[in-house]
């Protein structure tokens, strides 16, 4: 009997030591998304933010199908409409339909933004982590530069860069491009602190010991165990940003320094209908809504997923 | 505490190295010819005139040689001309400062005036009705484009309704009803989004303050509530909140850069803007840098000031 409980015992070792099948991932993953659904019931705020954002999602992925007009085609038989059946949000002095300018400055706007906060993470990650991990004067000159960047102000790199981009007279993709990277990089000083200070604490637990003990690299410590668990604070951060970065792209274009005129542009839409303002006002309300309606979207979804994740905070 | 100053100086230089490192590269970065982009192209096409003007801008030195010789000259004061009205640099930039100064320090007045009130009463009323609308509207407040706010707000008050003006400026040492009055719009437009950061900042750090035991021990000598909170809680809780708000003001000042443009404010702003449209970079290069020597030299002093309304802070 014993020895065969003992086999038992052995043979269950093995199967628990056994990489899972992709069946029994896509059922882990199921299960995560479940608890994280459960979770999002939690925070008002959050559930609400997540479906503006969900649906802001989908219109910009359907932008191609739903949205009816060419956003630059010109067309005099229809200039300074008002909002009607063909035209929903109106028409604007070149004729365009500014119903169809809204998706597509907005489908470029938030891919933008998107793109740049990845990137600010892509590098804040790895210099926080490591940052943290090895500690001691790595650390300290690695704080010490972030503290210097984290002292200038971004704005002004922004003007600068959006600066330098116009006398090259760079346009549409390689604008769009530097954009990313001036917006990614004063991110990731941010980025790379809250990592760090969540790495410091993460790396005193026990099974960071253990690990240790049993050889793993520091490497595959530091990347793949300890920043699993760093991640939910910089998440929060992460999306609230990307509200910021939408503000700033959509004020440096309504100042004229953002992609050149055709290109749909909320920013660039809003300082050309101010021109027309006393004879066609709504033209600048739509897309001034359309930023509200993003920008408010992520901070209520990062406002509440902080309150989830830091319940103390969901008491205040 | 002295110390603690000397220290925080001391690491103001590298940042402010970094600064100068940035804006001398940013010219070198342009497209063309240096004497040409500095001087402006009509004047230079004698060769002889080129070869006077290289020596006398140190270019044919070396680079660093060039950086020492250009921060030699900024140092005093020295910026060159402007290229489109020939002025000192020097006297157009601080001719612009003091309408910077004023709109930026009405606007958070304003803002403290309306937040503070607002963000104590949600906190001391919390969950009531009360407090979810100040917290929605601060959440609006926000996600709210100032300039968006500003376009509104001239469409509805000067456009409508005719009440204000919908741009311009007046000395308040000429006349000061005059220029309260045209400073209505532009303060509100640079106030509001503060105030809905400070709301949030005064709420939940007064929710902080009115959890700690001297609130009971108050209230358990039997003063009134109203003295407990407004004389003894409030005051505390001010002190996060105005170094915070003190530490905005980076961001206040890049969006005064937006908002001078939009109401013709002659402020520092508006200078770096019409610059850049204007492709005059000896100014672009030196607003850029005196705006950043004054955030700074504003984030140091807002963080000596919380040392001294704070003498906790250095026990830790």
């Amino acid at each position: 009997m014993a020895s065969t409980d003992l086999q038992n015992g052995r043979r269950s070792i093995e199967e628990a030591i056994k990489p899972p099948t992709l069946a029994e991932r896509m059922a882990r993953y199921r299960l995560i998304m479940q608890d994280a659904l459960g979770e999002l019931y939690k925070s008002k705020t959050a559930l609400i933010g997540a479906l503006m954002l969900v649906s802001l999602l989908i219109v910009l992925l359907l932008t191609p199908i739903i949205a009816k007009y060419d956003p630059v085609k010109q067309d005099y038989t229809a200039f300074r409409q008002d909002a009607s059946a063909e035209h929903y949000f109106g028409t604007d002095r070149y004729g365009r339909d500014i119903y169809s300018r809204v998706l597509w400055g907005g489908r470029r706007l938030v891919s933008i933004a998107i793109f740049a906060v990845i990137f600010g993470l892509a590098i804040g990650i790895p210099y926080g982590v490591l940052s943290g991990y090895y500690g001691g004067w790595v650390d300290s000159i690695g704080m010490r530069a972030v503290d210097g960047l984290l002292a200038f102000p971004g704005i002004l790199l922004y003007l600068l860069i959006v600066t330098l981009a116009r006398e090259w007279h760079l346009e549409g993709f390689w604008n769009d491009l530097i954009l990313i990277f001036a917006l990614g990089f004063a991110f990731f000083p941010e980025a790379a602190r809250l990592v760090r200070s969540s790495v410091l604490i993460e790396k005193q637990k026990e099974y960071v010991e253990a690990s240790h003990t049993i050889g793993e690299s520091n490497l595959y410590i530091a990347m793949r165990q300890i920043l699993p668990n760093c991640l939910s604070p910089l998440i929060v951060n992460a999306t609230v940003r990307l509200g910021f970065v939408i503000l700033i792209i959509a004020a440096l274009s309504f100042l004229g320094l953002g992609t050149p005129p055709p290109t749909p542009d909320w920013g660039a839409d809003l300082s050309a209908a101010r021109e027309h303002m006393e004879s066609n006002p709504m033209i600048a309300v739509y897309p001034g809504l359309a930023i509200c309606y993003t920008v408010l979207a992520f901070n209520l979804f990062g406002d509440g997923l902080r309150d989830i994740i830091d319940p103390r905070m969901a008491e205040r | 505490m002295l110390i603690y100053a000397i220290n925080r100086i001391l690491q103001m230089i590298p940042v402010l190295f970094v600064l100068t490192v940035v804006v001398f590269t940013f010219v070198q970065l342009l497209p063309g010819d240096v004497i040409d982009t500095l001087i402006g192209d009509e004047q230079a096409e004698d060769p002889e005139l080129r070869k006077a003007l290289e020596e006398e801008y140190g270019l044919d030195k070396p680079i660093y040689m060039q950086y020492g010789i250009w921060l030699g000259k900024a140092l005093q004061g020295d910026f060159g001309k402007s290229l489109i009205t020939r002025r000192p640099i020097s006297v157009e930039l601080f001719e612009s400062i003091p309408a910077t100064v004023y709109l930026g320090l009405v606007g958070i007045g304003l803002s403290i005036i309306i937040a503070v009130p607002l963000g104590s009463i949600a906190a001391v009323k919390r969950n009531s009705a009360t407090d979810y609308a100040a917290q929605v509207t601060s959440l609006i407040g926000i996600s709210i484009p100032e300039f968006w706010f500003a376009i509104m707000a001239v469409l509805v008050f000067s456009l409508h309704l005719g009440w204000l003006p919908s741009s311009g400026y007046v000395s308040p040492f000429e006349d000061l009803g005059q220029s309260l009055y045209y400073l209505i719009l532009p303060a509100l437009a640079v106030g509001f989004r503060q105030a809905a950061y400070t709301t949030r900042l005064t709420r939940s750090s007064m929710l902080d303050e009115m959890n700690k035991e001297y609130v009971d021990t108050a209230r358990s000598l039997g003063f009134s509530e109203p003295k407990v909170i407004y004389k003894y809680t409030l005051r505390n809780a001010l002190i996060p909140t105005i170094t915070i708000s003190g530490l905005q003001l980076a961001n206040l000042l890049g969006g005064t850069v937006v908002l001078e443009t939009i109401f013709a404010w002659p402020g520092i702003g508006q200078a770096i803007y019409l610059a850049i449209i204007d492709h005059d970079y000896p100014l672009i290069q030196a607003g850029i840098l005196v705006l950043g020597i004054i955030v700074v030299c504003v984030n140091l002093l807002v963080d000596l000031l919380y040392r001294v309304l704070n003498p906790r802070v250095a026990l830790n």
